[in-house]
């Protein structure tokens, strides 16, 4: 847009013509025109992700805000570096000790959900709570490209955690033999846990951010997470296992109902399992819609709260 | 060409109608926005950035719809809120820096940038500080510099001296003024304080109940006249002085406002030698006493009634 200015340019002042007699000299710039080409939309989502991302991890802020996402890190790191410690001093995993690929993501559960209900939420509360929601739509940010910067930083962030102690446990494996055959193989299998990472993990964050969407106290939205997340658990085990309801009712479990998914992705079968989930009977197709509906309700929630939410 | 410019701008949120009709042209420079609280400066505010849709009528800035355009004029555009919460732990210089960059510097400019509007707003030395620790001066000062810092084309700033003492709200008042004569960029700074938009604003929009009360330029408002102040004695002799001298005025023609509990009269007219030199005769004529007698500008307050003044 080309917009008529209708200034001079501000004149930078030299402030000294000549400070030495090499012809060095001393310029005061001080506030001064942008000339430049400037970043537009993609240059604010991308800023905002950052800053996000830099927030909820309590980057470059005191050190109370630093507590949680530490617990979280070494919560999510604690098993696979276990794990990774183990086959190197043994040379193996133990006496009889097999895994499949989609339990590697049990390394991860307890910290992704740890994040999601008391980390995660800052990515939302904080700028409601301080008015950042007004300021930001100010800027070239509409309220989509607003939630998407919020939801790419969540997922960034989510699915260092529940991706990354698996890939640290995959490259264990592989490191004591123990992984896949070859390249190819490799590469497989590498690629499949990352995206039944990124279902388990935009699950969580749908939660994450539907739940923050609805208090401005974080506390609160740390109350929802865990009441989404474990009443969801409690409720199919109670509904399916104690009072013989159909095994679809296993769909309320959110990281039952994701890992499901995740296992499809990879490709395994849990026939073979001493307690196989809930949902192992369930159709895949069933369970893959169970999962959408998860992740749908959650983007519904988001998006419905803040399409009425005031700006200014 | 008018930075702002709007057509029978109406807003209505249910049964309220926050603007009515509103048809406003803003020339480049410093515009004063002023109305009551509750007087549709906010909504107005959120319409020129395209943050609401008009129920109807039609708005443009810079020649643009911010409608269809709102995201590239948001680019242009610093914006400074009413609210005083900013993000308590973030040092100034980090949310400045954050700012610009949402509002398109590059990130290698947008450090420097922000440094440099926290030094022209006085807070070079503070811009490393917690947001949360500084005075609500210092934190309308930031909100201005990161309103700023991305170089705008325009400010839009929102009540900026909202909770400032009076030697603070000066040094605001001065730093605007400065920001569009050194600078160049348009300013519409909205407040319900008469005397300040008076005192640094090129043009006036004045809004009541979402209506437009008057427009134009400042000093076509308040026009050239001129009048005195006066105050009488009381005296005992004389108990009906001041009556006289106040009914003589008007007599002559003037107007003449004053108060109940002194006696202490304004008067304005056409030319404040001739206003002057009738006051002098009235007083005469009526045997009254002068305790102080000064020239006196005419006001925006004597144009037009906002802001419940």
């Amino acid at each position: 847009m080309n917009v008529e200015m209708n200034s001079e340019m501000l004149e930078q002042d030299t402030l000294s013509a000549s400070a030495s007699d090499d012809g060095a000299e001393i310029h005061d710039l001080g506030y001064r025109k942008f000339e430049g080409e400037r970043s537009g939309l993609v240059g604010a989502v991308r800023s905002l992700s950052w800053q996000t991302i830099r927030s909820i991890l309590g980057l470059g802020r005191k050190g109370r805000h630093k507590v949680f996402p530490i617990i979280v890190g070494v919560v999510a790191a604690l098993p696979a570096v276990v794990f990774l410690g183990v086959a190197i001093v043994l040379g193996n995993f133990g006496e009889g000790a097999t895994l499949t690929y989609s339990e590697l993501f049990a390394f991860s559960f307890t910290a992704a959900v740890l994040f999601a209900a008391m980390v995660a939420p800052e990515a939302l509360v904080r700028d409601r709570r301080d008015a950042m929601f007004t300021m930001y739509l100010s800027t070239p940010l509409t309220r989509v490209s607003y939630l998407s910067a919020k939801v790419s930083a969540v997922l960034i962030v989510m699915m260092t955690i529940v991706f990354g102690p698996v890939l640290l446990a995959l490259l264990g494996w592989t490191f004591v033999g123990s992984g896949p055959d070859g390249f190819f193989n490799w590469m497989l299998a590498f690629v499949r846990l990352f995206f039944g990472s990124l279902i388990i993990s935009a699950v969580l964050s749908s939660i994450a951010l539907a739940c923050s969407s609805l208090t401005n106290r974080r506390a609160f939205a740390s109350i929802a997470v865990i009441l989404a997340i474990f009443g969801g658990i409690i409720s199919s085990n109670v509904l399916v296992g104690d009072a013989d309801f159909s095994n679809v009712y296993g769909l309320l479990d959110p990281i039952g109902t994701a890992t499901q998914t995740a296992t499809l992705v990879l490709g395994e079968s849990t026939e073979n399992l001493d307690s196989p989930p809930l949902l192992a009977s369930v159709d895949s197709q069933v369970v893959v819609l169970g999962t959408l509906a998860w992740f749908a309700v959650g983007a519904a929630v988001v998006v419905f709260k803040y399409r009425k939410l005031e700006a200014i | 060409m008018s930075v702002i410019a709007t057509s029978n701008l109406t807003m209505q949120f249910g049964e309220q109608r926050a603007l009515d009709s509103l048809t406003v042209d803003v020339p480049s420079g410093v515009t004063g926005l002023v109305g009551a609280n509750g007087a549709g400066k906010t909504t107005f505010m959120s319409l020129l950035l395209g943050l609401r849709s008009p129920t109807s009528g039609q708005v443009l800035v810079f020649g643009f719809d911010p409608q269809v355009r709102g995201a590239e004029l948001r680019a242009l555009i610093g914006y400074g809120p009413e609210r005083n919460i900013l993000p308590a732990d973030m040092p100034a210089v980090d949310f400045v820096k954050h700012m610009s960059e949402l509002r398109g510097m590059p990130r290698s400019e947008a450090k420097g940038r922000a440094s440099d509007a926290l030094w022209l707003v006085g807070l070079g030395e503070e811009r490393a500080r917690a947001l949360g620790t500084m005075s609500t001066g210092q934190r309308q000062r930031v909100k201005l510099a990161q309103a700023m810092a991305s170089d705008p084309s325009m400010l839009l700033l929102d009540e900026p001296t909202d909770g400032l003492d009076p030697v603070q709200r000066d040094e605001m008042l001065s730093l605007i003024r400065k920001i569009n004569r050194e600078f160049g960029i348009d300013v519409l700074l909205s407040s319900h304080l008469l005397e300040e938009v008076e005192r640094i604003c090129d043009h006036i929009v004045a809004l009541d109940s979402g209506s437009l009360v008057a427009q134009g330029r400042l000093v076509d408002l308040i026009g050239d006249q001129q009048g005195v102040v006066v105050e009488l004695a009381e005296i005992a002799d004389y108990p009906h002085a001041f009556a006289d001298v106040v009914s003589q005025l008007r007599d002559s023609g003037l107007t003449v406002s004053h108060g109940d509990a002194a006696p202490r009269m304004e008067v304005v007219g056409a030319d404040v030698g001739m206003v002057a030199d009738v006051v002098r005769d009235a007083i005469v004529d009526a045997n009254a006493r002068v305790v102080r007698i000064e020239t006196r500008r005419r006001r925006l307050e004597d144009v037009f009634s906002v802001g419940g003044q």
